[in-house]
């Protein structure tokens, strides 16, 4: 909390991915360059297809760019081994999967010396109580399965939360409960956090920047409220103009 | 007994005409091939009985090992027309069919299980290696498909912090298994669902059942060898070429 300071965390320099599909090669990102900040809050937005699941699964490196570099902390991500880094950098589906069996064996999975203890604690943490740990993860509603995901990622104590438009499969109820939730733990552990949505007005609810894609190309970004109060580009007033109604 | 000779063999073409007339009435699309495939089996066998008999008759060590050469690269290429999900099918086949085959029956020769001679070598590694393309023939279709329809799987697994190798585990384990299960449901059936076709060979060439019998046993534990080898070493090979250096999934 207090020694959450505004540090450079992750640089993405002119990054594009190039993709060959059905003979056609194009870039799913394009161009993208953007400064993050520790313990901020980002929100990617645009239309489907823009590029936003591609970009987070470069964060994640699994994929890489094809042009551009990457820093984390200053050094480039390539740097780092892929299996080291992918806990810092923790990345959440948009469809969690969960392995079959408990919620528990799950979380050992992930670490496999984590203690019961642990595995509460970080249950508690996403607003599960610890009797979850013994259910089999088929019993779960989709909202739970995403906070277990989310509870399976804290094990690995990332500094950055990369979440793939996370409630996109829940209700509004249990879409806002999650929107407080990643904004809890980003105090309590100073976290960062990048954040895919479809919907401003999730964006507008998370507060922090906002970073509009469209065509793999990052054309807006700002404060979240003045961007989507005052796109500066003839695209982003259409987008918002459509999505805010 | 009656003597086999090429009086019953065309008797028994009687046979083949029973199953073409049967296809015919009923209008089951195989006519062609009872036609093609009846006349093909009797050229191939024959031709091959031929080979054998010189095989055997020269007693050269570099026949032998040409048979065993040739009978590896049409399997090699058969398996490989297999692999659908990668590229390098042929080369994987053949080193993993060559390394199953070639490790198993060189025991075989040094245990003196069998003696170096034309007639055990041949036939035996004919069975090895049909089998074990077999076996590398499911491995192969296996891993590919279950990875491919298991990518959020592999995919979290990864972003969790797993290995490539952890990652995919899963699926390099079943797809072995599904190689070898051929082996293993022959092992538990063996005799009672039905006698093995080289046991019921030798019983009907006159060799005593129990004879017979001993070197199934020998048999069937060969191929259980040969095709475990086969399908651990098609696996392993395979399953990397699902995944990069930075352990991403690239299939
Ligand atoms: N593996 C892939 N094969 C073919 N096309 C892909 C692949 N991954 C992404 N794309 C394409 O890249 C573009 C960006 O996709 P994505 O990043 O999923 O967008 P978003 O998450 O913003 O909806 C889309 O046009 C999509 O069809
Ligand atoms: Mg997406």
């Amino acid at each position: 909390m207090s020694s959450c300071q505004d540090s450079v965390i992750l640089e993405a320099r002119n990054v594009s991915r190039q993709i060959v599909a059905n003979g056609n090669s194009k870039k799913t990102v394009d161009s993208f360059s953007y400064t993050f900040h520790k313990g901020d809050v980002y929100n990617i937005i645009g239309p489907s297809g823009a590029g936003k699941t591609s970009f987070l699964r470069l964060l994640n490196r699994l994929d890489d760019p094809s042009e551009g570099e990457l820093l984390y902390q200053n050094k480039p991500l390539v740097s780092y081994q892929p299996t080291e880094i992918r806990k810092n950098l923790s990345l959440i589906f948009q469809e969690p999967y969960l392995f079959p069996g408990t919620v528990g064996s799950n979380m050992e999975y992930c670490k496999s010396d984590c203690t019961e203890d642990e595995i509460e604690f970080h249950l508690e943490q996403v607003g599960l109580n610890s009797q979850f740990a013994g259910k089999d993860v088929s019993e779960l509603s989709v909202g739970e399965k995403q906070r277990v995901a989310i509870a399976r990622s804290l094990l690995l104590k990332p500094e950055i939360l990369l979440l793939d438009e996370p409630t996109a499969a829940l209700d509004p109820t249990s879409s806002q409960t999650i929107e407080l939730l990643i904004l809890s733990l980003m105090k309590e552990f100073c976290l960062t956090a990048i954040m895919v949505t479809h919907n401003p007005e999730q964006a507008k609810r998370m507060g922090g920047k906002t970073l509009l894609m469209v065509s793999g190309r990052l054309i807006e970004n700002g404060d979240t409220s003045e961007l989507l109060t005052n796109p500066k580009t003839e695209q982003g007033q259409k987008y918002i103009r459509r999505e805010l109604k | 007994m009656i003597e086999t000779g090429y009086v019953q063999v065309l008797t028994a073409f009687f046979l083949v005409v029973i199953a073409f007339v049967l296809s015919r009435i009923k209008s089951i699309p195989v006519e062609k091939e009872i036609a093609y495939g009846s006349i093909r089996t009797f050229i191939q066998l024959i031709a091959v009985g031929y080979a054998l008999e010189f095989i055997f008759k020269s007693e050269s060590l570099y026949l032998v090992l040409l048979s065993v050469f040739i009978m590896l690269l049409v399997a090699a290429y058969t398996a490989g027309q297999r692999a659908r999900h990668f590229k390098g099918g042929f080369a994987i086949s053949f080193i993993s069919l060559s390394i199953g085959s070639l490790i198993t029956l060189g025991l075989m020769l040094v245990l003196k299980i069998i003696s170096p001679e034309a007639r055990y070598i041949i036939p035996l590694t004919g069975m090895i290696i049909s089998n074990s393309m077999n076996a590398i023939s499911i491995t192969f279709d296996r891993i590919g498909s279950d990875l491919k329809n298991n990518r959020l799987e592999v995919e979290t697994a990864l972003s969790l912090g797993k290995s490539w190798r952890e990652a995919s585990q899963r699926f390099y384990r079943d797809a072995v298994r599904a190689g070898m299960i051929s082996i293993l449901n022959f092992m538990k059936t063996a005799g009672i669902v039905a006698l093995p076709g080289a046991m019921t060979g030798m019983i009907l060439a006159g060799v005593s059942p129990l004879k017979a019998v001993l070197i199934q046993v020998i048999v069937a534990y060969m191929l259980l060898s040969s095709l475990t080898i086969s399908s651990i070493v098609a696996g392993e090979i395979v399953i990397r070429k699902f995944f990069n250096d930075a352990e991403q999934f690239t299939g």
